[in-house]
């Protein structure tokens, strides 16, 4: 009975059902996925298990504990990537209670790891586990919603992404206030928050779960027609995932996204110490949260503005924009650092941020006009792989050079600049390979048995 | 369907802006 409600076939929408009851079953899958981005409030809690109110010897340190969050993310692209082609053919309803599942039991599992002191449980439940959760339940609702809204693909899958932006601004304030809650004498709260974490996201997951549909095979907008002739780049044949992943489209769209989530997730990782170092002793901790807050604000809005646009310019011209004004923003952050402006120093990395989660937030789309939707879900699973290694590659980056730039006596306020140069050349890179893209060669196209070609479908 | 609708909406919405809220006050004190 369980397996038949989660099948597929189970979640065909009748005629008549309004689409825009699907959007929501997708936003609760990210919004509590996106928790992953708020996983640094547990960062020092983690290091207090045994002492409670400070570190005593035999406490994790955070060099320890920041290996939680690098393997669930490194995981998220692995399991998208493996289980891509399984959510295609599983349906969304299956693989979000496999996602929701992943996710709350890794919350479980790394409570026990914080009971018992085993750290390696914590990478195991989280990391692993919780990380296949995030894999799964980022790619689950793609397909669907692009099938649902052919009219405005950039718009639909925004609105999903855009969740798992939400997902940190929800999970943030929610983690401190249960950590206050469960705090005692013989506690500091974090095994509790875990425990009621997981059982939340769970819960919340699956109101995706059961609301998510959908349509039928033959169904389409009322009143909405397919283009006759499509605008560049769109197509309306198929690419099969085993085949798209072999085309220079894939990689050429792969650079481009791994050069765009590179450029911002450095700044992300770093704003709050980079916010301070270049307005020494004006930015105050307290004010450097705000920014770290403003920045994930316009990351979540982002994701909607910019994939709802993309459907009006097209998304190549979105990504045009995203990496000249990347270079145009970038190029000047120095300049403005000198100048002493933290207005116009916040508002450059606002809309860079917001270009950031735009980026994400538009890729699916630009799969679909490329790929077709034959394997959207399993393509974009594969191209996530990209997210993996910036997420390695920007931070690295930004770390890396800021304290190389110190220690040839470059003052701290200075440290930056080369950085933000060395972020230009990059979005330069993407910007070639986003000038590269042309249509998949017919040779490529998928097939149905009979016609011939290639159809590893 | 509208209630239903409404429903599943409030159950995302809700949660969102409490998050959103909640930033924007943080955010508040960089200026």
């Amino acid at each position: 009975m369980a397996s038949s409600f989660l099948s597929r076939e189970s979640t065909i929408a009748p005629p008549g059902y309004n689409r825009f009851l699907v959007p929501p079953a997708a936003l609760a899958v990210h919004l509590s996925i996106g928790q992953v981005y708020a996983f640094s409030t547990f960062n020092l809690p983690l290091t207090k298990v045994l002492g409670i109110t400070h570190s005593v010897p035999g406490d994790w340190n955070l060099k320890e504990i920041g290996w939680i969050f690098s393997i669930a993310i490194a995981i998220l692209g692995v399991a998208a990537a493996v289980f891509g082609r399984w959510v295609e053919r599983a349906g969304p309803r299956k693989s979000m209670f496999v996602a929701a599942l992943c996710f709350g039991s890794g919350f479980i599992v790394s409570a026990l790891g914080i009971h018992y002191h085993w750290l390696w449980l914590v990478y195991l439940g989280y990391g692993v586990l919780g990380g296949c959760g995030l894999g799964i339940g980022y790619i689950s609702p793609v397909s669907t919603l692009i099938k649902w809204f052919p009219d405005r693909p950039g718009m639909a899958t925004g609105m999903a992404i855009m969740g798992f932006g939400g997902g940190a601004l929800i999970a943030a304030p929610l983690s401190v206030i249960l950590m206050n809650h469960f705090k005692t004498a013989a506690s500091n709260g974090v095994l509790e928050t875990f425990v009621t974490m997981g059982v939340i996201y769970f819960m919340f997951t699956m109101i995706g779960v059961y609301s998510v549909r959908v349509p039928a095979a033959d169904w389409k907008p009322e009143g909405w027609t397919p283009p006759l002739k499509p605008p560049p780049l769109v197509t309306q044949s198929l690419v099969a995932v085993e085949v798209a992943w072999r085309t220079p489209q894939f990689w050429l769209l792969w650079v481009v996204l791994c050069m765009n989530v590179t450029a911002g997730i450095g700044v992300l990782s770093q704003a709050s110490p980079m916010i301070q170092e270049i307005f020494t002793g004006r930015v105050t901790p307290e004010m450097a949260a705000g920014f770290v807050g403003l920045l994930s604000l316009f990351n979540m809005v982002g994701r909607f503005f910019w994939a709802s646009t993309s459907d009006y310019i097209g998304r190549r011209n979105t990504y045009f924009v995203f990496f000249a004004l990347g270079i145009l923003l970038y190029s000047t952050v120095p300049s403005i650092g000198y100048a002493g402006s933290i207005p116009l120093f916040v508002a450059a990395f606002v809309i860079i941020l917001s270009m950031y989660g735009g980026g994400f937030a538009t890729i699916p789309a630009y799969l679909r006009d490329v790929f077709g939707t034959l394997h959207v879900g399993a393509i974009h699973g594969r191209l996530l792989t990209a997210w993996s290694v910036a997420g390695v590659l920007g931070p690295v980056l930004v770390n890396y050079i800021r304290q190389y730039q110190i220690d040839q006596g470059v003052p701290k306020a200075q440290a930056y600049s080369v950085t933000m140069y060395i972020m230009c050349g990059l979005l330069l890179i993407g910007f070639i390979c986003n000038f590269c893209m042309r249509p998949v060669r017919e040779q490529y196209h998928y097939r149905a048995p009979g016609e011939g070609g290639l159809r590893s479908a | 369907m509208k209630t239903r609708g409404l429903i599943l909406w409030l159950a995302v919405g809700i949660p969102l802006l409490w998050g959103v809220f909640r930033t924007l006050q943080n955010a508040m004190k960089l200026f």
